[in-house]
């Protein structure tokens, strides 16, 4: 069952053009890599997907519902429930330790303090850093941040999880051991996953990939090599 | 690398360095006015005669007074605190972009004493503009204000110059000031070519130290009528012990409460961090314990004018103990004066603008340094928006982060001023007398078959408690807060901007 749609999606930074009418569907439970060269739109599409920004034309529906037209505070509250979102780096706030980080969806979402707390615990064990809960971000390891930040974005149990260049930062063993536990968390609750990568490695966790070039969608498949900028392979 | 090069760096720059440039500057200058202001007024000669000799020239007996002319000067230069804590809070405008182009420089090659030359003479440069603006302000304005009344007084002093070398002093003075102020700030800095690190802030909260100098400074202020009572007729020790006392005492309270509110931040935050239900208030807890000193830096002037506003209403509520009680004895002797205060009470009301204005200049800095925070943090803000916090939810985090302190920071404040008050007027006394006194006519009075029986035997003199003025520090603390929640409000407004998407399209 299609959970989310991307039609003719259209979007410009002033003069510069990122997306340039991006067609695509997700299903329940399925997860698509978004991969593509630098500057392709790949970051700009998983924003309008979410809902961040707001595509020029075009339309992004969410099980039947257009939410492109929504209000900022409609579609902040869709993120907040539905949808998790997971960046590269900077996502964790600085001065909460690991489980306030993690507990935090939940109080936003009106979750007592004990229950978000020991939700939290739960979640940071899965990812194993449970031992950090009480440790700031400043304190932890880039690996374990992202563990932490993974861990945020799926406590809600989001219906969809978009992740922009999740293991970006990381180096490749750590990168995809987070990137495996997220796969498994989220092939567990039957979450969505949309992943932007520029990575062929990371985006071979994926059941599908698509890949942009010029704001434009190249081609999909499944297990594709991501062309690099000069367009050999 | 050549001097021409240096200045060029340093105030190469965006939008936001020219910003920080041109409010550095206009600091500079309100500080260079304050300054020569109360050069000025210590500049006015004192006329030949006694020592009460009154300088007839002006309209205005605080500059009339050579008796008042001092603490005329000395608030003048208090005006000048806050605006000094609005130049430091300036200079951390748009820090982070700054950070960038220091770091940029360090790839190219710089070393890291030539990029912190660059900050300071950035500082330095644009502070000299300010004080020679403010010199040029202060001399045209003391032509165009120089305007006699029809008795050939004057309202300001702008019959007198302060000398040339103190001019040169201020003019100088306080750009090299500002300089070395950034040079100190830049000690727990290190700019390298991949960025800039702060020295962490220590996990451990800060410890209440304030208190020992907030009593200290009580002490020092308790101690004077003691010492003036002491050396009574030695004029050279308590021509340097007075004002000596008055500095200790007023600068180490000042500081001790500024402390204190680092430990205030910390405890209220872990209090918020213990109890808070909600993501607002845990954020702000957050902030606050991570960084306790923040509340320091930011609220210093703020609390400075609280603490100044609050000794002054102190200072009122002993005229206003001292005009009644002699009213009271004028009553009780049968002469029908006004009492001799009014003057003074008058003169608090300048006090009182002063300390009004004070607290307008420190709102300023407060909203540089709230907007600052806002947009140091706006790459974290951003992400914490696009994954559906609401930014009612950050606005209130940042009230939260702003008024947990401010509140007993104002009533810690506003109890050391009102008790640096009352240790100096605790009580008012005046001398005893006995005064016969003749409730009749001239006639019966004078004779003396009938003087005994309208005689009555009257004592003068006794003391009076001076009343805490709660109605005064009651509107002096609301008065403040609502400073703070305005600026607060207008902070709010670069929230917006600061979660922008974009934010998180940049490194």
């Amino acid at each position: 069952m299609t959970q989310l749609q991307a039609r003719g999606v259209v979007r410009a930074y002033g003069q510069t053009p990122a997306l340039r009418g991006v067609t695509f569907d997700v299903a329940e439970g399925e997860i698509v890599a978004v991969t593509g060269p630098s500057g392709c739109g790949k970051s700009t599409l998983l924003h309008c997907l979410a809902g961040i920004l707001r595509p020029d034309a075009g339309e992004v529906t969410w099980r039947g519902n257009r939410i492109d037209t929504w209000s900022e505070t409609a579609r902040s509250r869709l993120r907040r429930t539905e949808f998790g979102v997971l960046f590269q780096f900077g996502q964790l706030v600085a001065e909460l330790t690991a489980a306030e980080n993690v507990a935090l969806p939940l109080l936003l979402a009106g979750t007592g303090r004990r229950e978000a707390r020991t939700a939290a615990l739960t979640w940071l064990e899965r990812f194993g850093v449970a031992d950090m809960a009480d440790l700031r971000p400043g304190g932890m390891s880039g690996g374990q941040q992202q563990r932490c930040a993974t861990a945020r974005a799926l406590v809600t149990e989001p219906r969809v999880l978009f992740a922009d260049e999740p293991t970006g930062a990381l180096d490749t063993l750590t990168g995809e051991q987070v990137l495996t536990q997220l796969v498994r968390l989220a092939r567990e609750q039957r979450t969505s996953v949309v992943l932007v990568t520029h990575e062929p490695r990371i985006a071979a966790y994926a059941d599908r990939e698509i890949v942009l070039r010029d704001g434009l969608v190249d081609h999909t498949g499944l297990g594709l090599d991501v062309p690099l900028a000069g367009g050999a392979r | 690398m050549r001097p021409a090069t240096l200045v060029r760096l340093a105030l190469a720059g965006n939008r936001t360095d020219t910003a920080r440039v041109v409010l550095t500057a206009l600091s500079a200058l309100l500080a260079m006015l304050a300054g020569l202001a109360a050069l000025t007024v210590l500049a006015i000669q004192k006329p030949a005669g006694d020592a009460w000799a009154e300088s007839e020239q002006y309209r205005n007996a605080l500059l009339r007074e050579p008796g008042l002319r001092g603490g005329t000067a000395f608030a003048l230069l208090m005006l000048a605190v806050p605006v000094l804590a609005l130049a430091g809070q300036c200079a951390r405008l748009g820090a982070p972009a700054r950070d960038r182009r220091l770091a940029a420089l360090r790839l190219a090659g710089a070393t890291p004493g030539q990029v912190t030359r660059l900050a300071v003479l950035e500082t330095g440069l644009a502070s000299l503009l300010g004080t020679l603006a403010g010199l040029g302000v202060y001399l045209v304005g003391r032509e165009l204000l120089h305007r006699p009344d029809g008795q050939g007084r004057l309202a300001l002093p702008t019959d007198v110059l302060p000398p040339v070398g103190a001019l040169v002093a201020v003019v100088l003075g306080l750009p090299v000031i500002a300089a070395l102020a950034t040079a100190l700030m830049l000690r727990t800095v290190t700019t390298s070519p991949l960025g800039v690190s702060r020295k962490a802030a220590r996990e451990r909260g800060p410890r209440p130290w304030a208190g020992l100098l907030i009593g200290l400074g009580l002490a020092s202020f308790v101690a004077v009528r003691p010492v003036v009572y002491r050396f009574e007729g030695n004029g050279v020790v308590l021509g340097w012990l007075v004002p000596l006392l008055f500095l200790v005492g007023g600068l180490t309270a000042m500081i001790g409460v500024v402390i204190g509110t680092g430990w205030i931040s910390h405890t209220c935050g872990r209090l918020l961090r213990r109890h808070a239900r909600g993501a607002s208030a845990l954020l702000a807890a957050g902030r606050l314990m991570a960084d306790p000193w923040a509340g320091s830096r930011t609220f210093a002037a703020l609390l400075a004018a609280v603490i100044f506003g609050a000794g002054a209403a102190a200072q009122r509520a002993y005229f206003v103990a001292q005009d009644a009680l002699e009213r009271e004895q004028n009553r009780l002797a049968g002469v029908d004066d006004g009492g001799t205060n009014p003057f003074y009470l008058s003169t608090m009301d300048l006090v009182d603008a002063a300390v009004a204005v004070a607290v307008l200049i420190a709102a300023g800095g407060l909203i540089v340094a709230l907007v600052e925070g806002i947009v140091a943090r706006r790459r974290a803000y951003a992400a914490l928006v696009a994954t559906g916090v609401p930014r009612s939810t950050l606005s209130a985090s940042v009230a939260w982060q702003a008024l947990t302190p401010a509140v007993p920071a104002i009533l810690l404040a506003l109890t050391v001023g009102t008790l640096l008050g009352r240790g100096l007027f605790p009580n008012v006394t005046t001398t005893g007398s006995l005064t016969t006194v003749c409730d009749a006519t001239a006639a019966l009075c004078d004779d003396p078959a009938t003087r005994d029986q309208y005689t009555r035997v009257v004592q003068t003199g006794g003391e009076r408690a001076v009343a805490v003025p709660l109605e005064q520090l009651a509107w002096l603390g609301a008065g403040t807060l609502a400073a703070v929640l305005v600026t607060v409000g207008v902070g709010l407004l670069f929230l917006r901007v600061s979660t922008a998407v974009d934010e998180l399209r940049t490194a």
